[in-house]
């Protein structure tokens, strides 16, 4: 390592410009060498220079960082740069000592367009999925009447008056804790990720809503990112996820419990309807007491029933004692030789013994026939 | 009270009692117990419709970034 130099003035150590820039570049060989993604702007290329020289720009905040790259490495890449192309770099950052200029020394360069970010977040799409991220059985339920609501948005966006406004307007009694965070950037995951943790360590929330506006693929993207998405389906309370507009599905959309197309829509599911709840409640309480009455009516009913069978009961018993008794008569009068009488039979007695055979009664001699209504004397002849 | 129900928790057993009082299957004594019951129920929940404040307020500090 090159010893860097100062001249000593009294107590004072001075370093020469010349000595300051190379320590400082001796100091950033140190770093680690690292993937950086951009823009690619003002590309200078020219064929006596021994490197290429580009600024890549950061989409978001325009961000600016110069960057160098061995020409013969550029070439070979073919890759025809066009400004405003998304690029990954490859490289460690530098200092050009003799212009005092920091930069990245790019040994390597891919172009990152909008396909590579559909494929990456694909995989990651596929990856989550299987883990069963986004399953059904893992969505859980709204609250019907959620004590404390969680609302993260960014800090002036129509999406976060949306939510107020539809909550408010719906169930003024709702109580809103809104955590204002970035919800477009580099740090915009992170920062949502955090704000989601930090909601959820407040008593009593029981469901986050996410929301944000409309905006383009990349600035949804932080709404994809791994970290947030496994937050939203890990998380203790359940999440309705307003991201973006209809046709934009980022993957918290997926992994959230209930996906709300807007965030009008989100107001609407995360609180009842007070005029309705009212009505439920009133209408819970009329059929209270007309339950509670029918179920005293029935009683009521039952017991007038059982107490006139009650009554009835003794005259039944006799009743039916008469019957027993008038069938039991009807079977002896059956069996009386009254009956057989009544049939035109004869009853013949010979000194008062029934005469069954012929020779048990002599000629000449007086017999007693009975029959139906009386008796009659005569003579066998 | 060691914990209040919620008004959705109380809204529903509400409704439970409703459904079995309009069965007619309970018990005289029950059926009385799950009236009075049901009115409270009632009235907790009314309460709970008319004295909640909305509120709208901020989380402590705005949340800038997650720590590394």
């Amino acid at each position: 390592m090159m010893k860097v130099e100062a001249t000593a003035y009294g107590d004072r150590k001075v370093f020469s410009v010349s000595a300051f820039n190379r320590g400082i570049a001796t100091w950033l060989q140190r770093l680690p060498t690292v993937w950086v993604e951009g823009e690619v702007t003002e590309l200078k290329r020219h064929e006596r220079w021994q490197s290429v020289f580009f600024t890549l720009k950061d989409p978001t905040d325009g961000a600016c960082l110069g960057v160098s790259m061995p020409r013969g490495q550029f070439d070979g890449l073919r890759l025809e740069l066009a400004d405003g192309d998304r690029v990954h770099a490859y490289g460690r950052p530098e200092l050009y000592a003799a212009r005092g200029e920091f930069r990245l020394r790019a040994l390597s360069l891919e172009r990152f367009g909008l396909g590579d970010h559909l494929a990456a977040l694909e995989r990651l799409k596929r990856q989550l999925a299987s883990e069963g991220v986004f399953a059904a059985e893992r969505k859980r339920a709204l609250p019907v009447w959620p004590r404390k609501i969680g609302l993260i948005t960014g800090n002036d966006a129509a999406a976060k008056r949306d939510v107020l406004t539809g909550i408010q307007t719906r169930f003024p009694p709702a109580h809103v804790v809104v955590a204002e965070t970035y919800v477009q950037g580099p740090r915009a995951a992170g920062a949502v990720t955090e704000a989601l943790r930090r909601l959820c360590e407040l008593p009593e929330l029981d469901v986050v809503v996410v929301a944000r506006g409309g905006g383009s693929f990349e600035d949804l993207l932080p709404f994809s990112d791994e970290r947030l998405v496994r937050a939203i389906a890990t998380c203790t309370v359940p999440v309705v996820s307003a991201v973006g507009h209809e046709q934009d599905t980022p993957l918290c959309d997926l992994a959230a419990d209930v996906r709300a197309s807007t965030p009008t829509a989100a107001a609407r599911l995360v609180v009842p309807d007070l005029g309705e709840l009212h009505e439920r409640l009133e209408r819970a309480r009329g059929s209270l007491g007309r339950g509670a009455r029918r179920s005293l009516e029935l009683k009521v009913a039952r017991l007038g029933q059982a107490h006139e069978r009650l009554g009835r009961a003794p005259a039944l018993l006799v009743e039916r004692r008469r019957a027993a008794l008038e069938q039991a008569a009807g079977r002896l009068r059956a069996l009386s030789p009254k009956a057989t009488l009544n049939r035109g039979y004869a009853i013949v007695r010979a000194n008062e013994t029934i005469v069954r055979s012929v020779g048990a009664a002599e000629t000449g001699e007086r017999i007693d026939v009975e029959v139906s209504d009386g008796r009659f004397g005569a003579r066998v002849e | 009270m060691s914990s209040e129900p919620t008004f959705e928790s109380a809204q529903r057993e509400l409704e439970q009692i409703v459904q079995r009082l309009e069965s007619g299957a309970t018990e005289l004594d029950e059926a009385i117990a799950l009236w009075e019951r049901g009115e409270e129920l009632y009235r907790f929940c009314l309460g709970k419709l008319d004295s909640a404040q909305g509120k709208i307020e901020q989380l402590a500090t705005r949340v800038e970034a997650a720590k590394p």
